[in-house]
């Protein structure tokens, strides 16, 4: 049971990286790929209806964390206190800026949320990479934080990339167009860090599972609700693919 | 203050402004199915404005619940590591599943209804809405059951130096849960109704146009505000029964605990009077005869304070424990935690919800105000031709 219940959790962190990655990734390129408001607002309406189904995932990876390895959860999140931190606050300012930037017309309205979408969109991914350098390796001080430079940067840059390809691939005329191989390459690499992460740390968290008792009353709960889950997730995918049938211009709430 | 003084708080205002957002979520989410179901059954456009008028407002409310919320989970963590290292396989197992399963299906099903409108099927689109409503109560449900667990630790034992969970049964039957569970519905209901009503009465106090739109509006409000007030009072009152048994003294201990408990009921008891004894009878008159509607827009904060007070009063009560009898809120602080570090924290948390909370309130006093034929969600076309250069480029 201990080895089904590090699956979910590794399937959910490794499932956020890989969908919230590319809303993560066109908030950080929203000034660079969107020039004019126009454009920007057709980057922002993009990724709209897929942010609430991706960001979810990690609300309910660290569900699992709690339910199923529970005096794991507690640690870790205090070990990374600050990190904790500054990874609400971005998500929150990001996700402001998401749900407020079309709520008020008027162009310094706009610019200001997809500031503050932009902002946020940084703070994740660079937030991500101090904090997986400090829980993979368990290091501390000074070490930790030069590796956390640089998996910041690298967690930065596969997002962005991500971004960039689920752009093409849901827009017209954004840059070269993309195929849905294109994406899941981009979505496996985006997911590398969260897995990479994952598989160093996966006997120290299977050693942390709660009591078979614990484990059986919430695979009992979860597993009928799976097919639920997964089949959403599918309904989101399959209504706001790139193919779409012409003439609905329904505008973005967000 | 000191670090738990610190901690406490950051928890007890956090907490209170999720609820408040949270509340009006549940009162809302069926009302808008209701007006969705009414027009997918009738198929009159006044039940389709309706219901993406109530829906923006339900949704732009919506938002800070989801923010607050984010801060809640992640602050048993932060702040009470202690908590889930001796009662995590108890306690862990209902915020589990409320995330894993219920708030998972409820953010997915809702991302579906907001950008789903003209692109799904209609009855397709309909489903969407109730199961937002579902899963938002079922959320509801399970939270609940990790907070009655707190109360009363019931369907657990302790096992070494932890409790375990031996009788998940006793857990879901947990008295403190089994009467506190319909009394918040019911002040859900009672505050979405209210909501409701409040504000078609101030539209129809200014003589607004749409007349129609909102006397409907308004006396389905009010019905709905009713069921809530009868709800909440007879919960309300069903809840001392296990209290006595399970924690007695609880509301003298702490002179805050019983005045909010005092309160809660006084404003509880004046609502039940409102509505047996003004607003259900009138209810037919109630959008026409305009006496009533400063009453009406006065009563829409009260079900927010009464809800406050309600987990003051259950909370503060509880003190010193975190978990009634068994772990002691001192004992459940994550070892280490710093006055530097909450202080930090609860400034950033407070300081940026509280201003995006008063930013929420006053996007929803616009929708309001400007009305129905303003409502962006769910509008059919694109409106302003400039967003879209051409028709592949929008969305
Ligand atoms: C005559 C009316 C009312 C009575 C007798 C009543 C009674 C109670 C009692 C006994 C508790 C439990 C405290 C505990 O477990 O320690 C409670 C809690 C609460 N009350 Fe009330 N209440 C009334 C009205 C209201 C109203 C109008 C609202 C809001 C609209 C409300 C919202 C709450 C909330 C949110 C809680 C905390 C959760 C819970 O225990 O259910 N109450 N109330």
């Amino acid at each position: 049971m201990e080895i089904v219940w590090f699956g979910a959790l590794a399937l959910l962190l490794a499932g956020y990286f890989a969908l919230e990655g590319f809303d993560i990734g066109v908030g950080m390129l929203l000034p660079v790929l969107g020039r004019d408001q126009a454009a920007r607002d057709r980057l922002v309406g993009a990724i709209a209806p897929f942010v609430l189904a991706n960001e979810v995932w990690l609300v309910a990876g660290v569900g699992v964390l709690f339910g199923a390895f529970p005096t794991l959860e507690g640690d870790v999140l205090f070990a990374l206190y600050p990190l904790v931190v500054a990874l609400l606050v971005s998500w929150i300012v990001r996700d402001a800026g998401l749900w407020f930037r079309r709520r008020v017309d008027g162009p310094r309205w706009r610019a200001f949320w997809d500031g503050a979408l932009c902002a946020g969109s940084w703070g994740l991914a660079l937030t991500w990479g101090f904090a997986l350098a400090r829980v993979a390796t368990g290091l501390d001080g000074l070490p930790a934080l030069l590796l956390g430079v640089v998996l910041a940067a690298v967690v930065a840059a596969v997002f962005a990339f991500h971004g960039r390809t689920f752009a093409a691939w849901r827009l017209a005329g954004e840059g070269r167009p993309r195929g849905g191989r294109a994406l899941l390459g981009s979505a496996l690499l985006a997911a590398s860090p969260a897995l990479a992460g994952l598989a160093l740390t996966a006997s120290t968290v299977v050693g942390h599972a709660a009591p078979a008792g614990t484990l059986n009353m919430l695979g009992l709960m979860v597993v009928p609700f799976a097919p639920l889950m997964v089949g959403a997730q599918i309904w989101v995918w399959r209504t706001f693919g790139p193919r779409r049938p012409a003439g609905s211009r329904v505008p973005s709430f967000f | 203050m000191d670090v738990l003084d610190l901690a406490r708080t950051q928890f007890a205002v956090t907490g209170s402004l999720h609820f408040l957002f949270v509340v009006l979520t549940l009162g809302l989410a069926p009302l808008v199915a209701i007006m969705q179901t009414r027009h997918a059954l009738s198929g009159k456009p006044v039940f389709e404005r309706m219901t993406r008028f109530w829906g923006q407002t339900y949704v732009i409310n919506y938002a800070l619940g989801v923010f607050t919320g984010l801060v809640m989970e992640f602050q048993f963590g932060l702040s009470w590591s202690g908590l889930s290292h001796y009662a995590g396989d108890v306690f862990g197992a209902p915020l589990a599943i409320e995330t894993l399963v219920a708030f998972f299906l409820e953010s997915t099903f809702l991302a579906l209804w907001i950008f789903g409108w003209h692109r799904l099927p209609r009855w397709l689109h309909l489903a969407c809405i109730w199961l937002v409503t579902l899963t938002a109560y079922a959320s509801a449900f399970w939270i609940m059951v990790a907070n009655a667990f707190l109360q009363n630790p019931a369907g657990s034992q302790v096992r070494g130096d932890r409790l375990a969970l031996t009788d998940p049964g006793a857990l879901l039957s947990n008295p403190s849960f089994v009467y506190a569970f319909p009394h918040v519905i019911g002040a859900g209901l009672l505050a979405g109704g209210l909501v409701v009503a409040g504000a078609s009465a101030f539209q129809l106090s200014r003589r607004h146009p749409e007349a129609e739109f909102f006397t409907r509006s308004m006396r389905l409000g009010t019905v709905v505000a009713s069921i809530g007030v009868f709800l909440a009072v007879g919960f309300g009152f069903a809840q001392f029964g296990p209290i006595g048994g399970l924690q007695p003294g609880k509301f003298d201990s702490d002179p805050l605990s019983g005045l909010s408990l005092g309160l809660m009921i006084m404003l509880g008891e004046l609502l039940m009077l409102l509505f047996m004894f003004l607003l259900l009878p009138l209810i037919w008159w109630l959008p026409k005869w305009r006496w009533t509607h400063p009453v009406v827009i006065l009563a829409t904060p009260v079900p927010f304070v009464a809800a406050i007070l309600g987990w003051l009063a259950r909370e503060v009560g509880r003190q010193p424990w975190m978990i009634n009898g068994r772990l002691t809120v001192a004992d459940a602080m994550s070892p280490g935690l710093t006055p530097g570090m909450v202080g930090a924290s609860f400034a950033a948390f407070a300081g940026l919800l509280g201003l995006l909370a008063v930013v929420d309130y006053v996007l929803i006093a616009r929708t309001v105000l400007r009305g129905p034929a303003a409502t962006f969600l769910g509008a059919p076309e694109e409106s302003h031709a400039s967003d879209c250069p051409s028709p592949a480029l929008t969305y």
